[in-house]
């Protein structure tokens, strides 16, 4: 089956973010247009401030585009209200962050198990730590359910967060510089396993700066001063 | 997020900042224990009256000549209260239902040749009755608190009728020491004594009593005396017209202020009482019922229960701007955490929700502390102000109620603010 005639997980069309910054007003994006297919790997560039976290944003709800239109699972979604947003955010989309972004006082399960939380009525308390100790098993850390954040090292907490962000079965995993924080070996192998969760059939999108990370990506986009192109890998690489 | 969840979520929060959430309940606890020491006075003045004015009863009122200060004398203003009056009463308003009358009398009671000196109390018929429901005596060996009747108050004879009453019938009761003092140890029923230069005969002898109340029993000894029907000692022992004391019973205690205002507009039509230039009656009688008493007691209460209704106040509101303070910064510290939950889904209400039960767990909990300090306060409360305090069993859920109203109303603020927070600027706080 080719990509074309696959449902496309996400699509925008002219999607258009701009700011009103002391009377200036600044486009951080200009009509984007982007089709993701499930199971595509796309990596995202661009240098700092070209608009590319703006872009990530948008496509995972957490901001409003001020025109254009964004399809997600062919819903458009400018017209929902902010909790109609939340719950969709938390149903469809998984989060990866730079930073990890695991709440402290919480073990490694109840950090997977927050978005399960969220629920209403859905997923009981044993539903909850199934589920996430089936996510933790993924990515190699069901021995460590109840461990704190703070007890783990800087890779088992990218792969707890990787988990949070599986345990939805959400239609796009967004990872925004997932091992800008990691030393190398450690970057190369949480790298690893987003490749593999690519390969099970998981839709991925990450912005990232290293050619590495941009390496294992089925198609590349650039951002440029807002403006968003697709690339190929070896326009990128020089 | 389930209930379970969210309170979870919010104990560990708080105990993750003890003593911040300690200091911060500071305010509510003692604004919680003020509530319950001042709630305690309240209640100690009422169960004070009603313990000690339990003789008089919810649908009587007391009724007696205005005494006033008058050349350095304590003396007896206008017109004397008769036993007319009293009489006239019962059929003048139909809420009377019965008027008890009273005199008292030094006298000078002879048989043969035993004499001794009493007083002579002249009393309605009906008056036994208060005498026996007044819980102030009780026949000696008597089970306490057990009730009794009229006829266990008498160990011989009888006691005068209300014809007799009218009749001012020359029949006396004699107490038990009394009779012993006169007759030494002979039946006196039948027999006729002296009262002053009055003849009296002798209908019933009293059993021996003792007062209730056990400080009492050396003060007076309720055995000495006797007792004739009103209309007798009037009319055979007094040159003028004594003053009597009333107690007048009202059919229906729910309409006892009705009762006394037509009792007392029946008092200053007889009376010829006139009014001063605002209007107000000189009455030359009072009136007293179980309200009165009440509000005698409260008013003592009342000060000290308005400083502390006052620091309870401010402790209240203090306490709960220390609780928004305290929230606030918790937000703020919390930033991140906000955005990580919107994130993974958290709607408006649920991040309102956390942060408001969070609030209510502190301000809850300076509650509880609050009550138990009350509680403990209590005596200190009664002593400073030099009489009885009680704990109000309603006064705990209404305290609980408080702090968690605090809790609600001022954490609301900080939670609805918490809401609002832009996820991506969350997210991006350090």
């Amino acid at each position: 089956m080719s990509d074309a005639t696959k449902e496309a997980v996400l699509r925008t069309e002219k999607l258009t973010r701009a700011y009103s910054m002391g009377g200036n007003i600044v486009t951080a994006l200009r009509e984007a247009d982007l089709t993701v297919h499930a199971g595509e790997f796309i990596a995202l560039m661009g240098a700092s401030g070209s608009g590319k976290s703006t872009l990530l944003n948008l496509i995972g709800l957490l901001d409003r585009a001020t025109a254009g239109e964004y399809w997600l699972e062919g819903k458009p979604v400018s017209s929902l209200r902010r909790d109609e947003l939340a719950d969709l955010r938390g149903k469809r989309i998984g989060f990866i962050f730079q930073n990890f972004n695991l709440l402290p006082r919480l073990s490694a399960w109840e950090n997977v198990a927050l978005p399960l939380a969220y629920r209403q009525g859905e997923f009981r308390g044993q539903d909850q730590l199934d589920r996430a100790r089936e996510a933790l098993a993924r990515v190699q850390l069901d021995h460590r359910l109840d461990h704190n954040p703070t007890e783990l090292s800087g890779g088992e907490r990218q792969r707890v967060a990787i988990a949070r962000a599986l345990v939805t079965q959400p239609a796009v995993i967004l990872a925004d510089e997932p091992t800008g924080n990691l030393d190398s070996k450690t970057g190369i192998e949480i790298m690893r396993l987003l490749k593999e969760l690519n390969e099970e059939g998981r839709t991925i999108i990450v912005v990232t700066h290293d050619m590495n990370v941009a390496r294992h990506a089925s198609r590349i986009y650039q951002m440029r001063d807002g403006v968003l192109k697709e690339s190929e890998f070896a326009d990128v690489a020089h | 997020m389930s209930l379970t969840d969210l309170l979870r979520t919010a104990l560990r929060s708080v105990s993750a900042n003890k003593l911040r959430a300690a200091l911060t309940m500071l305010g509510v606890i003692i604004g919680v224990a003020s509530v319950i020491a001042m709630l305690a006075l309240g209640n100690g003045a009422r169960a004070a009256v009603n313990a000690t004015f339990q003789s008089l009863g919810a649908n009587q009122i007391q009724i007696g000549q205005r005494f006033a200060m008058e050349d350095g004398k304590f003396q007896p203003t206008g017109k004397t209260l008769t036993v007319t009056d009293g009489l006239d009463m019962l059929s003048a308003i139909p809420l009377v239902e019965r008027v008890e009358m009273s005199v008292s009398k030094a006298v000078k009671a002879r048989f043969g040749k035993n004499t001794v000196e009493i007083s002579a109390i002249g009393m309605t018929a009906d008056a036994i009755e208060g005498l026996v429901s007044s819980g102030d005596i009780q026949p000696v060996g008597w089970e306490s608190g057990v009730p009794f009747s009229t006829e266990d108050l008498f160990s011989d004879g009888r006691f005068f009728s209300t014809d007799e009453v009218y009749a001012g019938a020359p029949v006396c009761v004699l107490g038990h020491q009394t009779a012993l003092d006169l007759f030494s140890g002979d039946n006196p029923i039948g027999e006729t004594i002296w009262v002053d230069r009055t003849r009296c005969t002798v209908v019933g002898v009293i059993t021996e009593l003792e007062s209730t109340d056990v400080q009492e029993r050396y003060r007076s000894d309720p055995n000495e005396g006797l007792l004739m029907p009103i209309s007798a000692v009037i009319q055979t022992l007094y040159e003028d017209e004594p003053s009597v004391y009333m107690v007048v019973h009202v059919t229906d205690a729910n309409r006892i202020d009705e009762a006394r205002e037509q009792i007392a507009n029946y008092l200053r039509e007889r009376h010829q009482i006139e009014q001063d230039a605002d209007g107000n009656y000189l009455d030359d009688f009072d009136m007293l019922t179980r309200n009165d008493i009440l509000g005698q007691q409260q008013e003592a209460a009342r000060t000290f229960s308005l400083l502390l209704a006052a620091m309870a106040t401010v402790s209240l509101v203090v306490g709960g701007i220390g609780i928004m303070n305290v929230m606030l910064v918790s937000v703020t510290e919390r930033t991140r955490e906000i955005g990580v939950r919107l994130a993974v889904g958290a709607k408006q209400k649920d991040i309102v929700s956390q942060f408001l039960l969070e609030s209510i767990l502190i301000s809850a909990s300076g509650g509880l502390a609050g009550i138990v300090l009350g509680i403990l306060a209590i005596p200190l409360a009664a002593a400073l102000n030099q009489g009885v305090a009680l704990l109000y069993p309603g006064s705990i859920p209404l305290a609980f109620g408080v702090a968690v109203l605090i809790g609600i109303v001022f954490g609301l603020y900080p939670a609805i603010r918490a809401s609002q927070l832009d996820p991506i600027e969350a997210l991006r706080y350090e």
